[in-house]
């Protein structure tokens, strides 16, 4: 064989070495050259003359390039087992959907609605928030990878009752769904509000020089509104994705109507929720105007406190009649 | 044109899909006497059975990393040459795997015969229900 087409083929069988694993190397590019050398003379024993240059590209051009043949003798990699893509998909929507999403949101957004720069601080938590995000989806795949990585099956796969599988939601089901997914926006945007409204608040000013002084008892419960508020709208989250939980949904309710009370007790209790300074007001006037506000308070938070007590004994009564919604009809299979 | 080639791409996954399976049992009949690579591939092809050697070489390495087959590198016409052959366990499995084609391509005639498919010119679509 002529000087350069050896050359050709050898510079090829280089390329392709390249991109082999080193412990396969020799063995890989051994056998091609030799399939490569058997190609060359069974065309030139069929031609009567031997092969130039570019009879030996032609050859070399249909056997594909060095990357092309190199990977198919690696082996078929993948980042995730497609058994586990579901898992996966259902795993990092609910991490970034169903926790992600509102916890940042309530991380972030409480100091951005409190900075004094709102705009320079939203930039920031923006920035912070698509690194958390890329992380966590860099976490979460990593896991996976893992897992597919040491072939990590899972037990229980296989071992399922047909019985214990969820039941077909029915419309009640769905209406529920939607109501506690709304409880939870709503809870989440109450929060929101309460931080925006009542971070490191002692009072408020108005035009004219007028100063809503808050009473002490507004920084006592500060934090204990802002709890309750996270746990009831949370709670709303878990009962949109499992509206079928319903006696522990009760109990977990009762609970957070229970604190609610306790918070609205010590609302009552202290009773001088705000003061009023400056302005141009006689002191029968402002002492009415501070009866007047204090009263409105005081009627908004009994209310309140009605609310929960209705809600409480709403959760109470299901609980000791072990009220269970009824299974929705299976259509038969026709 | 762009149906057209969509098709066509759908055409070749299908094809390789339904190519997969059957080349590894002709690779393990054909080696139930043994050839190098390169001769293989000739057997293969002057069978009807043309095989791509990028296909090939890697397949022959699967099945005998999977212990179906064993190598040998031996000198021939002055070259060394990589001989394959089936291993004990392949010429323990191969029967059992052409007993499962041959059930296959039985139901398989069955499914099309039963259908009145009796040529990919009669592919053209499913055919209307008789009353």
């Amino acid at each position: 064989m002529p000087t350069t087409n050896t050359d050709l083929i050898d510079r090829y069988l280089h390329a392709v070495k390249f991109w082999l694993p080193k412990a396969q190397q020799a063995d890989i590019v051994a056998e091609i050259g030799e399939d490569l050398q058997s190609l060359v003379e069974e065309r030139e024993a069929a031609l009567g003359h031997t092969l130039d240059e570019d009879d030996v590209a032609v050859i070399l051009k249909k056997r594909g390039s060095p990357l092309k043949v190199a990977s198919s003798y690696l082996p078929q990699q993948r980042l995730i087992n497609p058994a586990m893509l579901p898992v996966y998909r259902l795993v990092l929507k609910i991490v970034l959907c169903w926790v992600f999403v509102p916890l940042f949101a309530f991380v972030f957004l409480g100091p951005v609605l409190a900075f004094a720069h709102p705009g320079e601080m939203l930039l920031r938590c923006l920035v912070e928030y698509w690194r958390a995000a890329f992380m966590t989806v860099g976490m979460v795949t990593t896991v996976f990878a893992l897992l597919d990585r040491y072939q990590v099956k899972f037990k229980h796969a296989d071992d399922w009752n047909p019985r214990k599988l969820p039941r077909v939601p029915g419309t009640q089901d769905t209406m529920t769904r939607w109501n506690h997914l709304a409880g939870f926006i709503f809870g989440f945007a109450a929060a929101a509000f309460w931080v925006s409204l009542m971070w490191q608040r002692s009072e408020f000013a108005f035009s004219g020089g007028t100063r809503l002084i808050l009473g002490p008892v507004w920084k006592q419960i500060y934090w204990p509104v802002l709890g309750l508020t996270l746990t009831g709208a949370f709670f709303d989250l878990l009962s949109s994705l499992s509206p079928r939980w319903t006696r522990v949904r009760s109990r977990v309710r009762i609970g957070i109507d229970v604190c609610g009370l306790v918070i609205v007790a010590a609302l009552l209790k202290a009773g001088n929720f705000v003061e009023i300074s400056g302005g141009n007001f006689s002191a029968a006037d402002l002492a009415n105007k501070v009866a007047w506000i204090n009263g409105m308070i005081d009627w908004t938070v009994i209310a309140a406190g009605v609310i929960t007590i209705f809600d409480a004994a709403g959760a109470t009564r299901f609980l000791l009649r072990g009220k269970r919604a009824k299974p929705a009809a299976i259509p038969s299979a026709m | 044109m762009h149906t057209n080639t969509a098709s066509s791409e759908l055409f070749d996954n299908l094809r390789l899909e339904l190519r997969r399976g059957c080349l590894v049992v002709a690779v393990l009949a054909q080696l139930y006497t043994e050839h190098y690579g390169y001769a293989l591939r000739k057997a293969l092809g002057d069978q009807g059975l043309a095989i791509d050697e990028n296909t090939l070489y890697p397949l022959l390495r699967r099945l005998e990393s999977q212990g179906l087959l064993v190598s040998q590198w031996r000198e021939e016409e002055k070259r060394n040459k990589r001989f394959y052959r089936l291993s004990p366990l392949g010429e323990e499995v191969l029967p059992d795997l052409l007993e499962e084609w041959r059930q296959m391509t039985a139901a398989l005639e069955r499914i099309l015969g039963g259908r009145g498919i009796a040529s990919a010119a009669e592919c053209g679509g499913p055919r209307k229900e008789e009353k």
